[in-house]
């Protein structure tokens, strides 16, 4: 979200914003951003946002986990340092059950974290520009580009859907 | 999303989402009052005292405890396993109740989160001293090292290792993933300067973005799933450090479900206590209702009567096993030099949750508070009795032995509470005490009166 | 029901000289599908204590599964009656050795037998209770039958909490009569329950193939999916629990017990993991695939399978010794089998197929699980 011009306009409604959406979506307007104070319900769908990959990055974490973990202690516990208790046999499958859990866990929750914030470009200190710092409170804004069209300003087609507080954002220099 | 009419509203009075950031954020802002301040201090005297007692037992040896050759555990096992039961109520509110869809818990998932992690920390620390020589402390931890020795992956003190470091990285990450987007609302609200950098850089970088939330509430769900088997696998594997043994009273399948409603049940308890408190002292009354206070309730006797169930089926297969040790262990529980911890136990874990049967005494603050603290006193004496009774006198008479705990011990359960109120206190300073974003999310369906904005 | 008759009269002509496996079979199906019927109350129970809504668009199911209660219940008391002493040791009470002997205040006949009947006619007319309360709400708009509702739920679960342990203590735990576990009530209670679940799924999809049940949506189909998931992998939890711990102590009083299964019993003991655990586990972990009916129909009869081999692990070894399995068991099951729908398809149609006086019942269309 570097270097570009962008046209924000709010509402005070999830519901307006969605009826906003469509009505754009309806002009073939390509819609920059879309900002919210919570997740609003329905949103991703009208939006049509793709099926977040996340869940399938921990599944995949999560079985390398379970094989290292299990892999891991199997290894000690065989070869790296066999230690004799109660005189159970070496690869003693049931006790090694809690470790390769609680290692499938964790990965499985790394991956989902460091996941969400690097996919979606946040982390420490990460830049960004905030266009109107009531979004975080009580409002819904859309965000597009300067031209979104090239019949109307995008200006004009935000008042017309009916947002509010209509402003340009010039890039900072 | 739809909400029948019969519901009760769970924010009361008349809200718009303005309001809501409102009134969370007013406790973080200007300058804080005199009982924070007096709180704040008596939590560091408190944790002085630990970090001393703790100073003593490094520098002095474990002898300064009142551990002897029979009975090896004692106040140190006993506070640990009472601090990680408490922290399960955070996780379970944020994480179960969120896979059941329940929408109460936005108030207070933010807190009894933050709650988990600090309880995990005071757990964490008597392990960690128990063991004798804390620089050494890294022993515990699998590393190629050049005495090729690995740790032991069958013991279940080691599985606590890996169970507790991951129960606490994924609560942190779990409670810091909810809380960005409401830094980010801190952050938007304050004036330029150091304290809105400080924010800014602790949002990450977060602007509200609808890619961003989706991404979001699908990782949350996530981790709720990974959360919720998590929370019960962790007092699992605290359980199995006794069930694994051979001494009655200790080895019984049925620790751990048993153990992690207890946990369940103790940790709301002291949810309950805190946020009695917290409601008042922060004025969020409208946030944490009455309903809340009886939803928690509800999960209270639920909990403590599977405790109790427990209890009983102990008592009833220590007759139908035949085992002389198990019969004399049960009655050596209600009758020997300890009956008066079991009696502690017994009225404040079975008899006093069972009042929450009762609507009135489940929508009553006062009587809640109370039987929170009795639940708590309760849920300590159970996990003493266990462990205490069980070693003073199990299969060889002339074994048999006394424990008493010593200033030092009593000093480091001192510390802990002071460890605990100390972070509690500047978490209600320093960060929203309930999740905005979320609040805001149910604020339509569940507010008494949901305001608009024009 | 009539292909079960006939395969279990064969069955039972061939082995009338075992006894005893025919006994097996009868407590086996009789406490199997008596234990899906009260697991489905406790479905209901369980969400009207918690104050949900979206189960009433497919409450009226799990309610009339309970109907069987009593029909199941008088099965197993015809095996207190008749069976005993085919299947219970310490029934035989001239030859008791010293560690029955010291059981003999609890594991007599006269008192497992007013046992029976006492969780036969209590687990009866709680479900019955439940039962009227929610049909009278049906003909009127008092909201007050909704409270006591609540009240005649939390006395049942109370009841249910004690009797399901000990009922299984009882029937099962006690034919392997010298051995113990604290958990064991616990653990045959999360088999049951898990497959009262898969029924009610099973006998959603029947009712929707026979026109019935169009208001059930993909959400709801989610939600029964989680359950499904969610409480195989509870029975799993409960089974490691046990096996670990036994394992681990290694004290041949309890070890005995899973030595005997592993060894003379081993694939079906083995097989009866994998199925419980392995097949929910990796067959429900998508979000897609517990939103489609036909896939979860296949992961429920699979997991209704797996549990009759968990209560055939669990009883078979101490009654009959070997594994045993032939047209006895198939015929037995199918007929128990063929009664239970008999009798839930009778209870189905007495009462209106969705309860739309339920304060809460718009709720249960108006939400969604996310993406």
């Amino acid at each position: 979200m570097k270097q570009k011009t962008y046209v924000s306009g709010y509402f005070n409604d999830d519901k307006d914003l969605i009826v906003a959406i469509k009505k754009l979506q309806e002009k073939e307007v390509v819609i920059a951003d879309v900002r919210t104070p919570f997740p609003v319900h329905g949103l991703d769908t009208v939006l049509k946002l793709r099926r977040s990959r996340l869940p399938k990055a921990g599944f995949v974490a999560g079985s390398i986990g379970l094989i290292a973990g299990f892999g891991f202690q199997a290894w000690v516990f065989t070869e790296g340092w066999p230690l004799n208790f109660g005189g159970k046999p070496f690869m003693s499958i049931p006790s090694f059950i809690p470790v390769t859990f609680e290692v499938t866990v964790l990965f499985a929750a790394l991956a989902l974290v460091f996941g969400f914030l690097l996919g979606s470009g946040l982390g420490p200190g990460a830049p960004t520009e905030i266009f109107d710092e009531e979004v975080s409170n009580d409002r819904f804004q859309i965000l597009l580009t300067a031209n979104a069209t090239k019949k109307e300003s995008s200006q004009q087609l935000l008042k017309e859907v009916g947002a509010l507080g209509v402003k340009i954002h010039e890039p900072k220099s | 999303m739809y909400v029948s009419p019969v519901r009760e509203p769970l924010i009361s009075g008349e809200k718009s989402y303005e309001k809501v950031t409102r009134d969370i954020y007013s406790p973080m802002a200007g300058q804080p009052g005199k009982l924070w301040y007096a709180g704040l201090t008596l939590a560091i005297i408190a944790l002085m005292f630990g970090l001393f007692s703790i100073f003593v037992t490094v520098w002095d040896g474990i002898g300064t405890w009142g551990l002897n050759r029979t009975i090896g555990w004692g106040w140190g096992i006993t506070n640990f396993v009472w601090w990680v039961g408490i922290g399960h109520a955070g996780t379970f509110i944020s994480a179960i109740l969120l896979l059941f869809r329940q929408k109460w818990r936005t108030s207070i998932n933010r807190s009894a989160e933050a709650m988990t992690i600090f309880a995990v920390m005071c757990a964490g620390l008597f392990p960690l001293i128990h063991m004798g020589r804390l620089p050494l402390a890294f022993f515990i931890f699998p590393y190629p090292n050049t005495r090729d020795v690995w740790v032991n992956f069958n013991s279940p003190l080691l599985w606590d290792v890996f169970a507790i470091s991951t129960y606490f990285l994924v609560s942190l990450l779990f409670w810091y993933m909810g809380l960005i987007p409401d830094i980010g609302t801190i952050r938007d609200r304050l004036v330029p300067g150091i304290k809105k950098k400080i924010y800014a850089f602790l949002s990450f970088g977060w602007t509200g973005s609808a890619r961003h939330w989706a991404r979001h509430e699908s990782m949350s769900l996530i981790l709720a799933g990974l959360a919720a088997p998590l929370v019960l696998s962790v007092h699992t594997i605290v359980s199995f450090d006794f069930a694994t043994s051979v001494i009655p009273g200790w080895h019984t399948t049925i620790f751990p479900p048993y153990f992690v409603s207890g946990a369940i049940f103790s940790g709301f308890a002291m949810v309950l206590t805190l946020m009695i408190i917290t409601r008042k002292a922060l004025h969020l009354e409208d946030y944490i209702t009455k309903n809340h206070v009886e939803s928690m309730n509800k999960i209270i006797i639920t909990t403590g009567s599977i405790v109790g169930i427990a209890y009983i089926t102990e008592l009833f297969m220590a007759w139908y096993s035949g085992v002389i040790y198990e019969k004399f262990a049960f009655w050596n529980r209600a009758f020997g030099p300890y009956w008066w911890a079991y009696w502690i136990m017994m009225t404040c874990n079975v008899i006093t949750p069972q009042l929450f049967w009762f609507k009135k005494i489940r929508r009553s603050l006062t009587i809640t508070f109370i039987i929170s603290i009795f639940v708590n006193i309760g849920m300590w004496f159970e996990r003493f009795v266990i462990i205490v009774t069980s070693l003073h006198r199990d299969f060889l008479p002339s074994s048999w032995s006394m424990y008493k705990p010593t200033w030092v011990e009593v000093g480091i359960y001192v510390g802990t509470f002071g460890l605990f109120f100390t972070m509690f206190f500047l978490f209600i300073r320093f960060f929203p005490v309930i999740a905005i974003a979320e609040v805001k999310s149910v604020l339509k369906s569940s507010a008494e009166k949901f305001v608009k904005k024009k | 029901m009539v292909i079960g008759a006939i395969l279990a009269a064969i069955g039972i002509i061939f082995n009338l000289d075992h006894s005893h496996r025919i006994w097996a079979n009868v407590l086996l199906n009789g406490f199997f599908f008596t234990a899906i019927a009260l697991g489905a109350v406790f479905f209901v129970v369980v969400h009207v204590l918690g104050e949900s809504g979206w189960h009433t668009a497919i409450q009226r199911i799990p309610e009339a599964m309970g109907q069987f209660i009593p029909f199941g219940g008088i099965i197993l008391l015809i095996v207190a009656l008749l069976g005993m002493h085919d299947i219970y040791h310490w029934s035989h009470t001239e030859h008791l050795d010293k560690i029955l002997e010291g059981k003999k205040a609890y594991l007599n006949p006269i008192f497992f037998i007013v046992r029976t009947v006492v969780y036969l006619v209590v687990w009866t007319l709680l479900m019955w209770k439940l039962r009227q309360l929610s049909l009278a709400s049906d003909r009127s708009d008092d909201l007050k039958l909704f409270s006591r509702s609540r009240i005649w739920a939390a006395i049942f679960i109370v009841i249910f909490a004690v009797t399901s342990s000990t009922s299984a203590w009882d029937w099962i735990m006690s034919i392997d009569a010298h051995w113990f576990s604290t958990l064991f009530g616990w653990y045959i209670f999360s088999g049951f329950f898990v497959s009262s679940v898969a029924i009610i799924i099973v006998l959603l999809f029947v009712l929707r193939r026979m026109g019935y049940m169009e208001q059930v949506n993909d959400e709801h189909l989610h939600d029964l999916g989680k359950y499904l998931f969610g409480f195989s992998i509870f029975w799993a939890y409960l089974w490691v629990s046990q096996y670990l711990l036994i394992w681990y102590s290694n004290i041949p009083e309890e070890t005995v017990y899973f030595v005997k299964r592993q060894e003379d019993f081993s694939i079906i003991f083995f097989m009866n993991v994998v199925i419980n655990f392995g097949a929910p586990l990796l067959m429900l972990m998508s979000r897609g695939s517990k939103r489609r009916l036909t896939w979860l129909l296949v992961t429920s009869v699979v997991v209704f399978i797996g549990h009759w081999i968990d209560l055939y692990v669990a009883i078979m070894p101490g009654v009959i010794g070997e594994p045993h399995f032939g047209v006895l068991e198939v015929g037995m099951t199918l007929l128990c089998l063929g009664f239970f729908l008999f009798i839930f398809f009778r209870s189905f149609a007495k009462a209106p197929v969705v309860p739309e006086n339920h304060p809460y019942f718009k709720e249960s269309f108006e939400y969604d699980n996310i993406r």
